[in-house]
């Protein structure tokens, strides 16, 4: 029963990890007033290239799965900084419509990595799919696994990805709230011709912000891909889209997204889990005789219902989405 | 969007393979259609395309892939003719979801030769049923390969299972009955107790690698399954990542894979319930290309007799204790009639009366279909 729990609670923190940081990175992106659908496509590309270097490098020979964990993040993390570049030159410079690069970007990911997969034979011959190293699970930390609970979900059997999750909630906390950097992010996304006249390089940080979130999309691509499956078909099952909607409900602020993403990660791990309680489990199908579809609908019900019940308090950056015209005044 | 820019990525793809193929001697051009999923699947579309590829380039004849724009019958009928408007001649489609399809094209086409795979034309109520001339079915006896995983798990000491299918289409059912009879048969033969919950048979609802599926696996093993056989396409591979992260426990979880082999996916994968998708479609290109005796109006059945259906020998054979000489005698059995496996639910439970002792699993039973 109790390893069940842990087991639980276990994959309801790395179903969020990915979320969290997909968003957090939309959350930069947004505040500074651009929006970035292509989310699911830096994911994709992300994950595409931190495998290939990733499944070239023996553990071995760079010092253990962790190190090639950190070679797979930061691969992860430049590609997704390259691929939104595409998306900021194209919104930002040439003042494109936002929604119409990014859907570009996400068009052209998955055919880009099937393709390249399939014709440069970077999985076996004749097939599109990436294999993935299954090793990367950190099977304990010594002492602090010992900590009653506190050390079996978090010190024991666990993903590095739950750290830089945490990490990454934390910082981005800090960088916009309580830096100079953040309030002067945050204020072009709210009024970008008076941050532009306080001196403020708006397409500075529009770019920046743009940068933040293809970086942090592509390491939530990398996370998605390494928690969940031993083969990559250049697919994130929509979680890309996913982090947006978590985004959006966690109001753009970012311990608002940690929470968002925790409850509609806890749902659908207890809608898909309900055997990891197999009093519960039976308590409904055969006691209540439920169908456990319904169960399944639970996550989609809960969102619906908690979205209508908050949508009031909801509140976009003012300027999300609009091109910056200097001469617009 | 996605799927537009992959159709003409396919399309280019075919086009040059058909411009490699110029040299050929005979006027054949096998043109292969995909269903739903793509042609590395690992599963019936990649089976059915090595088939046409090894007959294809080993008699130098003009083949291709088409991959259609959706699932429906308007879709499927669309590529057919388009297909054959580029001279296509013979038309091979793996999956029942063709069946409506085919049904109309036959008429259509009478001068084209149909390979319909996992489904016999119909008219879409499935009492209209009518197979041209110009058309072959084939079906695959997927229970006795469920069967032969089934009883190979049990006979190996795993006594708590588990199974997913995709989604309640008449093949994989059949996988579904097959397992649930070889493991209670082998539990009844060699006198071993055995534990297959109800909520342990399921249905998954689609055929994709998801998140969901990775949860729900791991719930299943944390719930004490040992072994899970997996008929549900991409969504294997799911069930491959639960089954590695739960194997730090004491009893290492493992997989059974479907279709394929596909041992090679994962180190949890200790066999596969193959039906063999490459060597039945050689066999009916052969009859019709080569031989001359093309099987037209036919169903044909292939089973473990035809060596259509079985589990991976080899390194494949990850078994512990069931050893390599006592699945051929099982195999055998499967061949000459001494055990026939059932192939619906009516006949499942009669099965379980007459050779399995009985048991009382009349919830799981009620979950097969």
């Amino acid at each position: 029963m109790y390893s069940n729990l842990i087991t639980f609670l276990s994959l309801v923190l790395i179903l969020a990890i990915p979320l969290i940081i997909t968003a957090t990175g939309g959350l930069f992106t947004e505040r500074s007033g651009v929006t970035n659908i292509a989310l699911e496509g830096i994911m994709i590309l992300g994950a595409f290239t931190a495998l290939i270097v990733t499944n070239r490098i023996t553990p071995e020979s760079v010092g253990g799965p962790f190190v090639l964990y950190l070679i797979g993040m930061f691969v992860a993390i430049v590609t997704g900084i390259l691929v939104s570049i595409l998306h900021s030159v194209a919104s930002i410079k040439m003042k494109a419509d936002q929604i119409i690069s990014a859907t570009a970007i996400n068009t052209l990911a998955p055919a880009l990595a099937l393709f390249l997969t399939y014709t440069l034979t970077l999985g076996a011959p004749n097939d599109d799919k990436l294999p993935i190293f299954s090793g990367f699970k950190i099977a304990q930390i010594p002492i602090l696994s010992d900590i009653p609970f506190i050390g079996d979900l978090f010190f024991r059997n666990f993903y590095p990805a739950l750290y830089f999750g945490i990490i990454v909630i934390i910082a981005a906390y800090i960088i916009l709230y309580k830096t100079k950097f953040g309030l002067r992010l945050r204020s072009c996304g709210e009024n970008p011709h008076a941050a532009d006249s306080a001196g403020i390089n708006i397409y500075k940080m529009r770019y920046i912000g743009v940068s933040i979130s293809g970086g942090l999309a592509g390491l939530g691509g990398f996370f998605y891909i390494t928690s969940f499956t031993t083969s990559y078909h250049a697919n994130v099952a929509g979680y890309g889209f996913l982090a947006i909607a978590v985004l959006i409900f966690g109001n753009w602020k970012p311990l608002n997204i940690a929470l968002t993403a925790l409850l509609f990660s806890t749902l659908l791990t207890f809608a898909q889990g309900i055997a990891f309680f197999p009093e519960l489990e039976r308590l409904v199908t055969q006691t209540l005789n439920i169908n456990l579809n319904l169960i399944s609908m639970l996550p989609y019900l809960v969102t619906i219902i908690v979205l209508v019940l908050t949508s009031k308090n909801s509140r976009s950056p003012k300027a999300l989405g609009q091109t910056y015209d200097k001469g617009q005044r | 969007m996605k799927k537009i820019l992959s159709i003409l990525a396919v399309f280019i793809f075919a086009v040059v393979l058909f411009a490699c193929q110029n040299g050929a001697k005979t006027e054949w051009k096998i043109v292969m259609l995909t269903d739903v999923g793509t042609i590395t699947d690992k599963s019936f579309n990649q089976g059915t395309w090595e088939g046409v590829k090894a007959f294809a380039e080993e008699h130098e004849i003009n083949h291709m892939y088409f991959r259609p724009n959706a699932g429906t019958k308007a879709d499927y009928l669309e590529a057919i003719d388009l297909v054959v408007a580029n001279g296509a001649n013979v038309i091979v489609t793996p999956g029942f979801l063709f069946e409506t399809a085919i049904y109309e094209a036959q008429t259509r086409y009478p001068n084209v030769y149909f390979i319909l795979i996992d489904g016999v034309p119909q008219l879409g109520d499935y009492s209209t049923y009518e197979t041209k001339s110009n058309t072959v079915n084939i079906l695959f006896q997927e229970e006795q390969s469920g069967f032969l995983a089934g009883y190979a798990a049990v006979a190996d000491g795993y006594t708590k299972l588990g199974f997913m299918g995709g989604m309640a289409v008449p093949a994989v059912v059949r996988f579904g009955l097959g397992f649930v009879a070889g493991a209670y048969y082998a539990a009844n033969a060699l006198s071993k107790t055995i534990t297959f919950e109800a909520e342990r048979y399921e249905y998954l609802g689609n055929f994709d690698d998801l998140p969901n599926h990775t949860t729900k696996a791991n719930s299943w093993y944390a719930a004490g399954v040992e072994i899970i056989f997996v008929a549900a396409g991409g969504a294997g591979n799911s069930v491959m990542k639960a089954a590695e992260d739960s194997s730090t426990v004491a009893v290492p979880k493992k997989v059974i894979g479907v279709d394929v082999d596909q041992s090679g996916e994962s180190a949890t994968v200790i066999s596969s319930a193959m039906k063999q998708l490459a060597v039945a479609v050689q066999q009916e290109l052969k009859a019709l290309i080569i031989d001359n005796a093309f099987k037209g109006g036919q169903t044909l059945i292939k089973g473990a007799v035809e060596g259509g259906v079985g589990l991976p020998l080899g390194a494949s054979f990850k078994f512990a204790t069931f050893t390599e000489s006592q699945y051929t005698t099982l195999l055998n059995q499967v061949k000459n009639g001494t055990i026939v496996v059932p192939q619906t639910k009516a006949e499942l439970i009669t099965f379980l009366s007459q050779h399995a002792g009985n048991p009382s699993i009349t919830p799981l039973v009620n979950r097969v279909s």
